[in-house]
């Protein structure tokens, strides 16, 4: 049962054993395990509830409807824009289908730095095995490579450098190219049309348009969980109460400290919202003389993994990934204006993108804002993060020359930097990569309710429990001890996938 | 249950603005260019204008129009002049559908814009009076200004002007973008 809040308006007052907020890559995987374990279960998701035909490939009608704020979310001080999805099946419905387990080594470094001896791959097999198997997880064929990611792997082989074709979540896929904008083929195996099915049919109760703003654990045990029934636009059209034994929060790495801290939960260790992570990328635009169209087509499936290495190092390092922009967001992303600008957008059709992409070491920090809709986000990019980008920017005009570009775009604020081919492209890491310096994106915040064994210095433990709060779990990305340092769907889905293993496992428990 | 957030619709009267609001309301569109995020936007689609009232005055319409001009430079580019294109009437829908706590206080970021030009830089002409060499020396002067509200309002008004326009059908076949594969019937 999927019901529209917004259309339903009124107040509203259920039971339930588990309350799953958010349906995400967590909290969908939660929502569908729980429900089949047996448990009745109530999922609340703030965002509307889209199915294909609603994704009409246009970039000026989707993102607004898919992401949080509108698609405005930024830090505080505007230096990095961050997208995450606000409709049912969360950032998934417009990811972009990169699908990799947690890397041993980030694995072993959360085992011995942050006290989870628990986290082995061995342990966690099964979880990531059940999720691979529902997303339909498998190789990208050689054959649904396209021009945007030939380029990135011509250039990349050229100099040597280290890279591979990766394994993604699509069935049936014509190869549009606007997984960006929601899958109008129901290709995409994300949430929406795998796991929330799954727990449809299993008996959740799903609502749409359920924005909470409070969860009430009286006494450090879990009672109730209240918020709003809201409309497409943000007005308000109702209340809700949801009383549950258990919660599994999964509003995504932003929302789910904001709610935690507003509710005054789980922060005994004084760390919800803190050690915020974001994956900051920034891309380079090759120009080439050719027609590229690289908007058509799987939009990633090469991944150049030259420059992070986290057998030595799983603090560090960066990966360079094929992008493409659509044209108001690529034109709004390249900086200047007037003619030079203009000359550089008729050769839109002619482009190629590579990002890099951090494995960054920058803590910054998510703060309840002004509205719950808009919570305050904190991150300044450290010395040596800023080092490693202007490296990964270098490296990605190496590999677009390599590959044949004529010319290099570094999105440098207020004027880019064009670098010719036979320049000295050493000019970008003169100029460096500071804070604020360079167009930035982020579209993986993570660890802001970070697991470990600590409790004073983490905010769950091992299975995503609170360390305060007994029955209040955390499932999404927010509880990454650590920036990943890959694409991170599937270990969020391998952590909701957990989590409720645990839960049903010890139901007992959260009964007495 | 009576934690109910109230919902802040913008009715800030010109008197109270504060730098912060306004820096907030350009920071609005400066959000417009997320790498993909630039999205922030209802429907820029080419139908006509919704029924309710505009959110721009005339003048104000007149001196957007002239910086959206400026912005994409279409006369010297070969792309479809401005005033050929839906651009201006998208700008309008969005920012009628825009919540009113973030588009408030674009009227004064475009006014002033149009007045920066004595304001500031002691021209002596106005914006809309200018010819177009001079308008995009004052835009430069907002781009690289010191004063940290005049470089947030040209990227507010910069990434609005850009998106209107490179969001119009009429815009694509100049860039070598194709459009919509749903458009050439695939799955449709
Ligand atoms: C553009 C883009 C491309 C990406 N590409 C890839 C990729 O190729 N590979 C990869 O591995 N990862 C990718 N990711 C990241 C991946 O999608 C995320 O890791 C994953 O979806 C995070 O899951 P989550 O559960 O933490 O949050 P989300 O999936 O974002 O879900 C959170 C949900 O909670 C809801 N919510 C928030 N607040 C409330 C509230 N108060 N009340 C009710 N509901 C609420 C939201 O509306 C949302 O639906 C991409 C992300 C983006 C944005
Ligand atoms: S490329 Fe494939 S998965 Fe992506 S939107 Fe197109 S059909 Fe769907």
């Amino acid at each position: 049962m999927i019901v529209s809040l917004s259309e339903r308006g009124g107040d509203l007052a259920l039971t339930a054993d588990v309350c799953v907020i958010g349906s995400g890559a967590g909290g969908a995987v939660a929502a569908a395990e729980l429900a089949e374990g047996g448990r009745s279960v109530v999922v609340l998701e703030q965002g509307p509830h889209w199915a294909a035909r609603d994704f009409s490939q246009r970039e000026d009608e989707m993102l607004p409807k898919l992401f949080e704020e509108g698609g405005m979310r930024q830090t505080l001080d505007g230096a990095v824009q961050i997208l995450q999805g606000r409709n049912v099946g969360g950032s998934t419905v417009h990811n972009l289908c990169y699908c990799f387990r947690t890397p041993d080594a980030i694995l072993r470094m959360w085992r011995e730095e942050h006290g989870l001896e628990e986290l082995t791959p061995e342990a966690l097999e099964p979880s990531f095995a059940r999720v691979e198997k529902e997303l339909g997880v498998v190789q990208i064929r050689e054959d649904e490579v396209n021009e945007l990611n030939r380029i990135a792997r011509r250039g990349a082989e050229k100099l040597g450098y280290s890279g591979f074709v990766t394994k993604h979540n699509r069935k049936g896929c014509v190869q549009s190219g606007y997984c960006l904008l929601g899958c109008s083929y129901d290709a995409k195996q994300s949430m929406l049309i795998t796991y929330v099915p799954r727990a449809d049919a299993a008996g959740a109760r799903i609502y749409t348009g359920a924005r909470v703003a409070r969860i009430e654990a009286p006494g450090g045990r879990m009672k109730r969980v209240v918020g709003h029934a809201i409309g497409p636009d943000g007005s308000l059209r109702g209340s809700f109460e949801v009383k549950a034994n258990v919660v599994v929060l999964a509003a995504g790495a932003v929302n789910s400290p904001d709610l935690l801290l507003r509710s005054g939960l789980a922060n005994g260790g004084g760390q919800v919202g803190e050690n915020l992570h974001l994956h900051p990328s920034v891309i380079a635009t090759g120009i080439f003389d050719e027609e590229v169209h690289g908007y058509r087509g799987i939009p990633q499936s090469y991944y150049i993994d030259e420059f992070i290495d986290l057998e030595s190092d799983p603090h560090s390092g960066a990966i360079l990934m094929p992008i493409i922009e659509f044209p108001g967001m690529a034109a709004a992303t390249t900086p200047g204006f007037g003619r030079a600008h203009s000359a550089l957008m008729r050769d839109y059709g002619k482009t190629a993108g590579l990002l890099v992409l951090l494995h960054d070491q920058t803590s910054g920090r998510v703060r309840s804002g002004d509205s719950l809709s808009k919570p305050s986000i904190e991150y300044e990019l450290e010395e040596r993060d800023a080092q490693q980008i202007a490296e990964g920017l270098l490296h990605c005009a190496e590999v677009l020359f390599a590959a044949g570009a004529r010319q290099v775009l570094i999105p440098y604020k207020p004027e880019p930097l064009m670098l010719e081919r036979g320049d000295d492209i050493t000019e970008i890491t003169r100029r460096g990569a500071r804070h604020g310096q360079l167009v930035t994106a982020s579209t993986h915040p993570q660890s802001t309710c970070r697991m470990g064994g600590d409790p004073g210095s983490s905010v769950v433990g091992p299975f995503g429990e609170c360390h305060d709060v007994e029955g209040l779990f955390v499932a999404d990305m927010s509880v990454f001890p650590t920036s990943l340092g890959a694409p991170p769907q599937i270990t969020t889905a391998m952590f909701g996938d957990r989590t409720a293993h645990h839960i049903l496992e010890n139901w007992k428990r959260f009964t007495t | 249950m009576s934690e109910v957030e109230p919902r802040i619709r913008g009715q800030q009267a010109w008197h109270r603005l504060t730098r912060r609001a306004f820096l907030r309301s350009t920071g609005l569109a400066t959000s417009l260019t997320a790498l993909s995020g630039l999205s922030a936007v209802p429907a820029l689609t080419s139908e006509g204008a919704s029924g309710s009232a505009p959110f721009l005055s005339e003048d104000d319409t007149e001196v957007l129009t002239q910086i959206v001009e400026r912005m994409v430079a279409s006369d010297a580019s070969g792309a479809p002049p401005v005033r050929e294109t839906g651009a201006i009437a998208a700008i309008e829908r969005l920012l009628q559908q825009l919540d009113p706590s973030l588009t408030q206080d674009l009227p004064l970021a475009i006014r002033l814009f149009d007045w920066g030009p004595i304001v500031f830089d002691f021209t002596f002409t106005r914006f809309v009076n200018m010819d177009a060499e001079a308008q995009d020396e004052s835009i430069r002067c907002w781009m690289s200004s010191r004063i940290s509200l005049r470089r947030e309002a040209y990227a507010a008004l910069r990434n609005l002007a850009l998106l209107g326009y490179y969001s119009q059908d009429e815009v694509w076949p100049g860039i070598g973008y194709r459009g919509p594969l749903l458009k050439e019937g695939v799955g449709s």
